[in-house]
């Protein structure tokens, strides 16, 4: 098995230049990484997205208490009596995020994966994909993923799912030749899905992208072509 | 394929409410309130839900242009006062910062713990209930049409407009079809403009909810009412339909004595186009 316990290629870029990028992403050389995609209609999903790669990074175990303690954090940042009512209220609806955690253990011998929404972790060996998690069709990408909120109300969803089965995949790099893992937002997820059928392997063009220019570069180009949609997109690679 | 267009501060949509204020509106319904007090508390429950939708930490993003047109006696108004009477469309960032007022309430939660929780809120409000003389229907979708036409000019790119419109009566200055026609044949290059339709009534009798055909529809205004709105496209459709409504292939924008919930829904629907910027 190849040596994983290195530090991962992050790379993340807004909707538009003169946007906030309401993703977050947290990787650690001990093989911990995080990402998170902040719903952009909600209130402040940019520092959710934040806090919610901050805690995974502190604790990837993820369970109701965990969940209380991410949102004790983000109320921690406002005044909500001190709020003009449409920010009250828009604070009061809740802001959204996605996440997906990521933890290898034994230098690859065990990858396990959380996830929550539409960020996307691809496991591939070569230019071969795998798998992925949650999704493995690009029309999964459709429909309304179901977010962690800021009011609890919003994670009602979490009740009916077993954390242990429902939101996490146990993968490994054993017996792959060259393996690789990816984690990205829905744009790049939808993306990558959409295109793995094509001659060309879409890992083997993502494979070519390794600085933040290249990333930009390659993103504006499929965001042209209409293949890939207008979003801030972000992806973790450890290649 | 149209009402595809991807809703953004570059390419808002429009929201125009057409709120019928003639004297009929003052009848009491089954809930112990007027029509035209519960139309008046839909109305600004929906512009809070709009404004709300659009806030952030950093401030209110202009998604939506709205307006409201009033009609009732001779009149044919904007529905707002204040600062934004002086036109009829307004983007939604104006809407939040000029209210009539903002009143306190008491709201319950969930507090995430099992328990239920007393929240102060600050709920705003835009609309007052007014109710008075005749039902000068054909001028207010008039200025409907006119309305739109200018917003399609301004916006060609943009989800196109969608009108909700609230009577319980006849029109009496004409029939106003040729003019819902005409507001419905005006178009960007995402669709055409959609006119939907709510008949308030405390006649009684049975609901119609989202009709393909005036098979059911007993008298004439109710069915001038039903041709003169458009089918709901299939995102809006697919909505009604998660909401428990039997919704066919041709279904039409349109409810006939509906019960409260029924009218909450009807506003609900209508002002949920496909956001694709909602990531």
């Amino acid at each position: 098995m190849r040596q994983k316990s290195r530090l991962p290629l992050a790379l993340s870029i807004p909707k538009t230049e003169d946007s906030r990028n309401e993703d977050g992403f947290y990787r650690s050389a001990k093989g911990v990484y995080a990402l998170s995609d902040g719903a952009s209609v909600s209130f402040d999903s940019a520092s959710w997205a934040r806090i919610l790669v901050r805690h995974y990074a502190r604790n990837p175990e993820f369970t109701h208490e965990w969940l209380s303690g991410a949102i004790a954090e983000f109320r921690k940042l406002y005044d909500r009596e001190s709020l003009p009512w449409m920010q009250q209220a828009s604070y009061d609806r809740g802001s959204f995020a996605t996440l997906l955690g990521v933890r290898i253990v034994d230098e690859g011998g065990l990858i396990q994966i959380l996830a929550i929404g539409d960020s996307l972790a691809v496991l591939c060996d070569g230019d071969c994909i795998k798998a992925t998690f949650p999704f493995t069709a690009a029309s999964a990408f459709t429909r309304s993923p179901q977010l962690l909120c800021t009011n609890p109300v919003g994670n009602a969803f979490l009740d009916e799912v077993d954390f242990a089965y429902d939101l996490v995949a146990d993968w490994t790099f054993a017996g792959l030749k060259q393996p690789a893992l990816l984690c990205m937002t829905d744009a790049l997820g939808h993306w990558l899905l959409s295109q793995r059928d094509r001659n060309s392997s879409p890992i083997s063009a993502l494979r070519k992208v390794q600085t933040p220019r290249a990333f930009a570069r390659f993103v504006h180009e499929e965001r042209a072509a209409g293949r890939m949609k207008r979003d801030d997109t972000t992806l973790i690679a450890l290649w | 394929m149209p009402y595809q267009a991807e809703i953004s501060r570059d390419n808002p949509t429009c929201f125009l409410f057409v709120i019928d204020q003639s004297g009929s509106m003052d009848e009491i319904t089954e809930t112990g309130r007027s029509k035209a007090d519960f139309v008046a508390d839909v109305l600004n429950k929906t512009l809070y839900t709009l404004v709300t939708t659009c806030s952030k930490a950093d401030g209110v993003r202009n998604y939506f242009d709205v307006g409201v047109i009033a009609y009732g006696g001779t009149e044919v108004v904007s529905g707002f006062g204040g600062a934004l009477s002086g036109g009829i469309v307004h983007p939604i960032s104006a809407i939040s910062e000029n209210t009539l007022r903002v009143e306190e309430r008491q709201k319950k939660v969930d507090d995430g713990a099992g328990g239920i929780l007393e929240l102060k809120t600050k709920f705003p409000v835009w609309f007052d209930p007014k109710s008075v003389g005749g039902t000068p229907m054909r001028a207010a979708l008039e200025m409907t049409r006119e309305t739109v036409a200018n917003w399609c000019e301004a916006h060609p790119a943009s989800y196109p407009p969608t009108v909700l419109h609230v009577t319980d009566g006849q029109s009496t200055d004409g029939t106003p079809e040729e003019m819902a026609d005409g507001l419905r044949r005006i178009a960007t290059k995402d669709g055409q403009a959609l006119l939907f339709n709510l008949h308030v009534t405390t006649q009684g009798g049975p609901e119609i909810l989202f009709p393909t055909s005036e098979t059911d529809l007993n008298d004439e205004h109710s069915r001038l009412l039903l041709r003169m709105s458009s089918p709901l496209p299939p995102h809006l459709a697919q909505f009604a339909d998660d909401k428990g409504y039997a919704i066919a292939d041709g279904s039409r924008g349109f409810i006939f004595n509906g019960d409260p919930q029924c009218i909450v829904d009807f506003f609900e629907i209508g002002t949920r186009p496909k956001l694709v910027a909602d990531r």
